[in-house]
């Protein structure tokens, strides 16, 4: 289980927290946030209505995200998503893009099994194994499975196993192309209009990242960079 | 959700969807950090493959990044010079999973990838006793390694680690260029932060010595040149100890580094620590002078000290080299060479040879002693002997000698190491290379662990005091605990020597030093 209280089972408390505005937070935590929070509700609320339906039918409660049962947990954790993707963040260091690459692997992941649904019940494993996958990907220097076990809040067992999930669902498809980056990047930056100006995410605030982000490689992608579907 | 619409119907299953039951292991041909590698037959085609589990045994690390990136990279490559990953296969393994369902653990039993079944590689094949290549067999190796390595980069992908041990052979004569899992994909836009820690230390170009970060796929080509030269030579040519002597080996022979010929070198971040301290000319020339013609000059363009003059596979392939008589032989006129993976009796014969070489050891200190036959020069008279045909070595007389080891992925690990290639140390880590040096010098080098490669690292999040699993444990690649299996490779301690507490670096975990990245 995933819940806030049981950070602390994970060995000694986290560093103190500090506030988000000494953090300086990369703008992609909120744009992505918020992308992923109208996508669980979208779902949530779709699962309600099948549950009606089928209910009315007898048919008990209803089974979606077969593909993603893995990442299931029993009852939604209580950390909101924002402050699960700051924490993951603060904790990890890993570059900005990391949260850029993850949701695309989200993205994919539910376009290559269209029987998953992103809810609030596998949403915080989901981004935990994704963002450190990414993070194995662009991050010369990243920290290990342990590290991200104990800040995600689940066990590094689990998380190896998430981590091997969510590679077999991708069908190992972990490369993305420059274009695809770029296409990503400006799909959230619509996510968050503010005053008609649209906010960029701050590449240039990891350099490092955007360095050794998959250059376009010609031998075609037969995936081809999805042009993003979730959306509301 | 996406519709239907987007989805690629025409796709092939999905890796992993298929259990290594389909396959028939037939013998172990390799064991090592990375895991065992089999020689398999797949039961449906007969056909022959190479197994390689992937270990999982770390658990702080997860899937092993290494597998990670070589997955995703030869996925997209598609080469006859680059070895085929054919599929990635799963075992159910009898395990338990904690939380009581059925799936759980359906990777726990292991992964393996399937390869084509390669029958030596090129630095077992060079050591075979007796073992003379001949000039248009050089040639033919050496084009098919510049069009494997022209079409990696065209496709925007540094090998970062190319060397003999590396570059398979097959019995039909094809070299294909293995183990990437150090490649990583590059930008020319971006081009830029990259690791300076990759390549073995003996094919490590200058820039990267010299720290340099932003780097391109003339790194690669760095050591494209010393496997040129160390096939002509007849042993290694730069076969440094640690970085400073590394370096040391460069500038004797390629001259040292300066603003005229290698403009912007003083301000790579090592420079002022490695200058030479006294003036030192390139001697290439005057060193190889033996060599043919052609075959010097196109050394010198890939020996250039400068990489943004350093010569390009593409170019490379252009050289006259390539063009004069003796012409590069078509790989099917090569001699088949009995390839030898009997595991079990390799090992028992590489204790004998260890033995030999504990002795030898005490008398030599350094591997200049090592020394292959140099190439046989006169092309025509080759021809010939080339086309005694299949299954004879190239020395009627001189038959290679049933089952040498020619397979590096054969060695067992440890200490019994190889056949002695470079004598003494014996290969200490099993990887054909007295210092492989992946894993960085680290405490190893007196007065180089502090020195040029500071602790990685932003430090720990956690404090130090929390940091989970204390030294070694927390980031990756500290203190040998890289990919959990330390590091029989590595004599010299783990990545990074002592400096755990940092972030340790992607690149240098685990055992890099064989083909197809699994040990030897």
């Amino acid at each position: 289980m995933l819940t806030a209280g049981e950070y602390s089972n994970h060995g000694r408390q986290l560093q103190p927290e500090t506030s988000p505005a000494e953090l300086n937070l990369p703008r992609v935590l909120s744009l992505l946030s918020s992308k992923l929070e109208k996508l669980v509700a979208r779902n949530e609320k779709l699962v309600d209505i099948l549950n009606h339906q089928l209910h009315g039918l007898n048919c008990g409660s209803v089974r979606l995200g077969n593909s993603l049962n893995t990442f299931h947990g029993v009852r939604a954790p209580s950390i909101s998503i924002p402050k699960y993707l700051e924490r993951i963040y603060k904790y990890t260091n890993c570059s900005p893009s990391c949260f850029v690459v993850g949701y695309v692997y989200i993205d994919r992941l539910t376009h290559r099994h269209p029987d998953s649904l992103v809810t609030s019940l596998n949403v915080h494993r989901l981004l935990v194994t994704s963002v450190m996958v990414a993070s194995k990907m662009l991050d010369d220097e990243h920290y290990n499975n342990a590290v991200y076990a104990r800040v995600g809040g689940v066990s590094n067992a689990e998380l190896n196993k998430l981590e091997l999930e969510l590679l077999f669902l991708l069908d190992f498809r972990v490369m993305v192309s420059s274009r695809a980056f770029e296409s990503y990047c400006f799909h959230l930056e619509k996510e968050m209009v503010v005053n008609g100006t649209v906010l960029k995410i701050e590449r240039a605030l990891a350099p490092k990242a955007m360095d050794e982000l998959e250059a376009e490689i010609s031998v075609e992608d037969k995936q081809s960079p999805s042009p993003p579907q979730i959306s509301d | 959700m996406s519709g239907l619409g987007q989805l690629n119907v025409n796709e092939s299953p999905s890796w992993g969807s298929r259990s290594v039951d389909c396959f028939e292991k037939l013998e172990q041909i390799g064991e090592g950090t990375y895991g065992q590698v089999y020689m398999a037959r797949e039961i449906k085609t007969g056909e022959i493959v190479a197994l390689k589990k992937i270990r999982m045994d770390n658990e702080r690390e997860g899937f092993p990044i290494t597998a990670i990136r070589e997955i995703k990279i030869l996925k997209k490559l598609h080469h006859e010079n680059v070895i085929k990953l054919k599929e990635i296969v799963t075992s159910p393994g009898p395990e338990k999973d904690e939380q009581g369902r059925p799936d759980g653990n359906k990777y726990k039993g292991g992964i393996y990838m399937v390869f084509e079944y390669m029958d030596h590689d090129l630095t077992g094949l060079a050591d075979r006793p007796g073992m003379r290549f001949t000039v248009p067999q050089i040639k033919c190796y050496m084009r098919q390694l510049l069009t494997g390595l022209h079409y990696c980069h065209v496709n925007q992908v540094l090998h970062r680690d190319i060397k003999g041990s590396n570059l398979l052979i097959d019995n039909e004569g094809n070299l294909k260029l293995a183990d990437f899992g150090l490649a990583r994909s590059f930008s020319n836009e971006h081009n830029a932060n990259l690791t300076n820690r990759v390549i073995t230390l003996w094919y490590r170009p200058p820039e990267l010595l010299l720290g340099t970060t932003r780097y391109g796929p003339a790194v690669d080509m760095w050591s494209v040149g010393c496997i040129f030269a160390e096939l002509l030579h007849g042993k290694p040519i730069f076969p440094g100890k640690d970085e400073p002597e590394q370096l040391n080996k460069i500038f004797e022979l390629c001259g040292a580094p300066d603003e005229v010929n290698w403009p912007g070198v003083s301000k790579t971040p090592w420079y002022n620590q490695f200058k030479p301290t006294r003036p030192m000319k390139r001697r290439l020339r005057e060193v190889f002078r033996h060599f043919d013609r052609h075959a010097l000059e196109l050394l010198e363009k890939m020996l250039t000290l400068d990489p943004a003059q350093r010569i390009t596979a593409k170019d490379a392939l252009d050289a006259e080299y390539f063009w004069t008589d003796p012409l590069p032989c078509d790989p099917k006129s090569l001699p088949k060479y009995e390839s030898s993976h009997e595991f079990q009796t390799k090992k028992k014969r590489q204790q004998q040879r260890q033995n030999e070489e504990n002795a030898k050891r005490l008398k030599m200190q350094h591997p200049q002693q090592h020394s292959r036959l140099p190439p046989i020069q006169q092309g025509g008279q080759q021809h010939a002997q080339i086309r005694q045909g299949p299954n004879h070595p190239i020395h009627g007389s001189q038959p290679a000698p049933a089952g040498g080891p020619s397979h590096h992925y054969g060695k067992p690990r440890g200490p019994s190491g190889g056949p002695g290639r470079y004598p003494p140390g014996g290969n200490p880590g099993g990887g054909g290379y007295n210092h492989p040096n992946r894993g960085g010098q680290g405490g190893g080098g007196g007065g180089y662990g502090s020195g040029p490669y500071p602790p990685q690292g932003r430090g720990a999040p956690y404090g130090s005091s929390g940091m989970p699993g204390g030294p070694g444990g927390g980031p990756r690649g500290g203190g040998g605990s890289g990919y959990g299996v330390g590091a029989p490779n590595y004599p010299q301690g783990g990545p990074y020597g002592g400096s755990a507490a940092g972030r340790g670096s992607n690149m240098m975990g685990g055992n890099r030093n064989q083909q197809y990245g699994w040990q030897q």
